[in-house]
């Protein structure tokens, strides 16, 4: 392999006791295309941010070009060539494209613009004027001027966090074209963050792997690593499973059939012949890549998105026309996977946020009586044992863990007949999930239907009986967790066919 | 590297509004003086005098409460609408309104039962003062039009429409050049409950409770709490975010309009541009000081009253009124920044 153009030597970073980078060591080589890949919270992104200047690692050197470098800020790295895409988009909105990729001091092309805009426009396959204004443009239009902000800019390395995430397949492949000509003409070193094992297959030559905040393999020659290897490298070994699974299993209490859903806004089709059911006892858990439909379905079943195609059938009783209010009467319960911002409402106090779920209910009206709630709070908070020393606190004056315990209790307090529980342990520590997990059980061994939808595949194993996948809007396989291979779920996750 | 950086608290002081208030009104006191000194008077005498002549006697004590009540109920009204998370800046416009809805009914009909034609009155001044906000609320919960500028200019449109009205057609002949509506009769005059302290007070105390009663103990004031909080988690929860927003409004604008009419049916008697002196503004000062919390705005809207009442006699040893002003506002602002300490420490860190 040829020269190593940027190099990182046991680089780490610490987020109070996370350890978001552990050691890292990681290559570039000039005019390639480099796949990295891992799971959720493997760190990805935190190590692009310490190449961008926007981290600082407490520990480890990085050299670019044989030259050891102190990248200390995002100036700093754009000076030395380095540019980033982040996951979000980063453009101000309401500036003309013009603006936004000139708007940089380290811009080279301010004099010659519309030359190079037209050239640009044309490997990107972009057909928009340069005034337009960003607000007015696609998202995948924005996402082709982020990635054109950076030649711009000069950016020789090109580090692109999940740009294909919010493409349409056409979209991706046009991407792929044009990243292939950067590499190739204008010898850009790029990287290409996804979660989809096509398009490392499809974009990369090299491809890395993290886990857990290590890089467990570097500079691997994409072609000659398969599929399974890639998904073992990212799961690692497979925990055993330590929760009974033969409890009593009764009727259908969640009946979701024939589920079409089409984004308003971006007009894009989100999810996609649904089908499935959940029975009382039974944990069902759905896999897949965040982005996939996840929180489009869950949102069709609790009632908070009114306008799909299909039916939501709880307890019997068809509800695909009912609001929210009428769904928890029915007695289901809906744990978002955003916890602070729907789940709870920052800005207000940890006792308002306790009964946010049945708050209309006469047993605590018809004066929302101070001592009722405030029974009702304790009676949580000792239930649950939550931490959560001053009821009149704002809410997110509570730990993460608290504050999912504080939720998940508050949802199910009244032994619900279905529960939705989204992402219910994303960014807790190990006591924190446990506590979660062991919740679930116990609803479920008191005969709670559960739709469990998590990004965990450890946890989906250990808790679900059955597991569906997840996979653009669709469910492309279903397994059974007893005798279920978790590369294979892994392996539909990412969308591989066989 | 090392860096201080601002960390909210995780408990703050239940009283902490109330002692943020006493040290702002004792900072304001300070500045207060210093002008004082600078113009060779005596801050004592100065503020014994505006004390006596304030609420040394039952008189006083009844103009002070009187001025106190159009702040107080426009003040609830701001509070109940930031419940909400949104700004009324509008009570001044909402005031005028208040009393043009009073002048419209009674000049349009007549009551022979007086008690009743005043409630009908003080109604139509609280829907007064809701239309005057409709627009803002319409524009906010449509099409997500900032309420702080848009309240803000329904203030100018009232004040041009009022100058119109008194003019125009609703000009009193007898008032000569003086731009004013004609008197209302002396039998729709708020009566007075001892000395010159009108019913509106009484009224005014009244919806001290309704505002405190909505706020933080009726179904109603949780989902505005939710609703202003995250309207995702509102729509989560099965509550119409845009429509707690809406009624919120209505409701706030009703109170100013509400201090419209009572100022009308209680001191000025007749609709001109001198309906309110700033009340609407200054009842943002005064809700913004307790953290909208009604009975605060009780108490420091009484102050207020008082304070403006002092203010206007002491020009008798020619002192300025406008040191009133420099107390009230000095009072926000000191008590502002001391709140800000509350809520926040400074704390040393080494990571950005
Ligand atoms: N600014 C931050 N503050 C605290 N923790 C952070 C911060 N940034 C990242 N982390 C934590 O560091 C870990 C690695 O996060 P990172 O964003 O790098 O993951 P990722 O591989 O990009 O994941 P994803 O695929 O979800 O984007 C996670 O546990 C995350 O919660
Ligand atoms: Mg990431």
């Amino acid at each position: 392999m040829s020269n190593k153009f940027l190099e990182t030597k046991n680089v780490s970073k610490t987020f109070g006791k996370i350890k978001a980078l552990d050691d890292v060591n990681f290559n570039l080589y000039k005019g390639k295309i480099h796949g990295l890949l891992g799971e959720n919270g493997a760190g990805k992104s935190s190590l692009m941010n310490v190449l961008s200047g926007i981290y600082q690692p407490e520990k480890g050197s990085i050299y670019l070009d044989g030259q050891k470098e102190k990248i200390l800020s995002p100036d700093i790295a754009s000076r030395l060539g380095i540019g980033m895409v982040h996951q979000e988009f980063r453009l101000v909105e309401s500036f003309s494209i013009k603006d936004n990729l000139t708007l940089s001091k380290s811009n080279i092309y301010k004099d010659n613009f519309l030359k190079s805009f037209k050239k640009y426009s044309e490997i990107f396959a972009l057909n928009v004027n340069e005034n337009e204004i960003i607000s007015d443009l696609s998202v995948g239009e924005k996402q082709k001027i982020e990635i054109m902000k950076l030649i711009f800019n000069d950016s020789n390395i090109m580090l692109l966090d999940e740009p294909t995430a919010v493409l349409t397949p056409q979209e991706t492949s046009q991407l792929k074209n044009s990243l292939v000509t950067l590499a190739q003409e204008d010898m850009k070193t790029i990287v290409l963050i996804t979660h989809k094992l096509k398009e490392i297959k499809e974009f990369t030559e090299i491809v890395s792997v993290m886990k857990n905040g290590k890089m467990v393999a570097k500079d691997l020659p994409t072609k000659d690593v398969t599929d399974n290897q890639l998904i073992e490298l990212m799961m690692g070994a497979v925990k055993t499973s330590t929760v009974d699974k033969d409890n009593k299993i009764g009727q259908i209490k969640l009946n979701v059939e024939n589920i079409n859903f089409i984004d308003e806004v971006s007009n894009i089709k989100k999810l996609e012949e649904i089908n499935f059911h959940v029975k009382s006892g039974e944990i069902l858990g759905l896999a897949g890549v965040s982005g996939n439909g996840q929180v489009e379905l869950a949102n069709i079943i609790s009632g908070i998105e009114k306008i799909f195609e299909g039916k939501i059938i709880i307890n019997n009783k068809d509800v695909s026309n009912k609001g929210v209010r009428s769904r928890k009467k029915l007695n289901l319960s809906y744990i978002p996977e955003n916890r602070l911002g729907v789940g709870l409402a920052p800005g207000v106090s940890v006792i308002d946020n306790s009964i946010v779920r049945d708050y209309f209910h006469t047993k605590l009206g018809p004066h929302l009586s101070k001592n009722k709630t405030s029974n009702l709070l304790e009676s949580l908070i000792k239930q649950f044992s939550i931490k959560a020393p001053n009821p009149k606190a704002e809410i997110s004056t509570l730990s993460g863990g608290n504050m999912q315990k504080l939720l998940m209790g508050r949802e199910l307090v009244g032994d619900p007949d279905v529960i939705i529980a989204s992402q219910p342990t994303r960014g807790l520590d190990v006591n924190a999930v446990d506590a979660i997990h062991n919740l679930l059980i116990d609803q479920r061994n008191k005969g709670s239907a559960i739709f469990l939808i998590s990004e965990d595949l450890d946890e989906l194993f250990k808790l679900s009986h059955r597991l569906l996948v997840i996979f653009e809007g669709k469910i492309v396989k279903s397994f059974n967790t007893t005798d279920a291979n978790i590369n294979d779920v892994g392996l539909a996750m990412a969308g591989a066919s066989e | 590297m090392n860096k201080y950086t601002l960390s909210k608290r995780q408990v703050v002081n239940e009283l902490s509004t109330f002692y943020s208030f006493l040290a702002g009104f004792l900072i304001a006191l300070i500045i207060g003086s210093v002008i004082l000194l600078i113009q060779d008077k005596s801050p004592i005498d100065t503020f014994s005098l505006m004390f006596k002549l304030s609420i040394g006697s039952v008189n006083s004590l009844s103009s002070s409460l009187n001025k106190a009540t159009p702040l107080i109920l426009a003040g609830l009204g701001i509070a109940i609408i930031n419940t909400v998370k949104l700004w009324n800046i509008g009570a001044e416009g909402q005031i005028f309104m208040g009393a043009i809805g009073v002048n419209l009914i009674y000049i349009n009909f007549q009551l022979t039962s007086s008690t009743s034609f005043i409630f009908l009155l003080l109604v139509s001044a609280f829907v007064g003062g809701a239309i005057c906000i409709l627009i803002p609320a319409v524009a906010k919960v449509l099409f997500g039009v900032n309420e702080i500028i848009t309240t803000l200019l329904t203030n100018y449109i009232v004040i041009g429409l009022t100058i119109y009205l008194v003019n125009g057609p609703w000009k009193d002949p007898g008032s000569l050049n003086f731009p004013a509506a004609a008197y209302v009769g002396k039998e729709v005059y708020l009566p007075t409950i001892f000395g010159k302290l009108s019913y509106g007070f009484l009224i005014c105390i009244f919806f001290t409770a309704f505002a405190h009663y909505l706020k933080n103990s009726s179904v109603f004031g949780y989902e505005m709490r939710i609703a202003g909080g995250s309207e995702m988690t509102a729509i989560y929860a099965g509550i119409n975010a845009k429509q707690k927003a809406f009624f919120a409004m209505l409701i706030g604008g009703g109170f100013a309009g509400l201090a419209g009419g009572i100022e009308l049916l209680s001191q000025t008697h007749r609709v001109s541009t001198g309906i309110s002196q700033g009340f609407g503004y200054t009842a943002i000062i005064v809700a913004a000081i307790t953290g909208m919390r009604p009975t605060g705005i009780f108490l420091v809207g009484s102050l207020f009253g008082a304070l403006s009442i002092g203010g206007s006699v002491i020009q008798t040893i020619g002192v300025s009124t406008y040191i009133a002003d420099i107390i009230q506002v000095s009072t926000l602002f000191g008590a502002l920044v001391i709140q800000f300490f509350f809520n926040y420490q400074l704390k040393r860190a080494d990571d950005g």
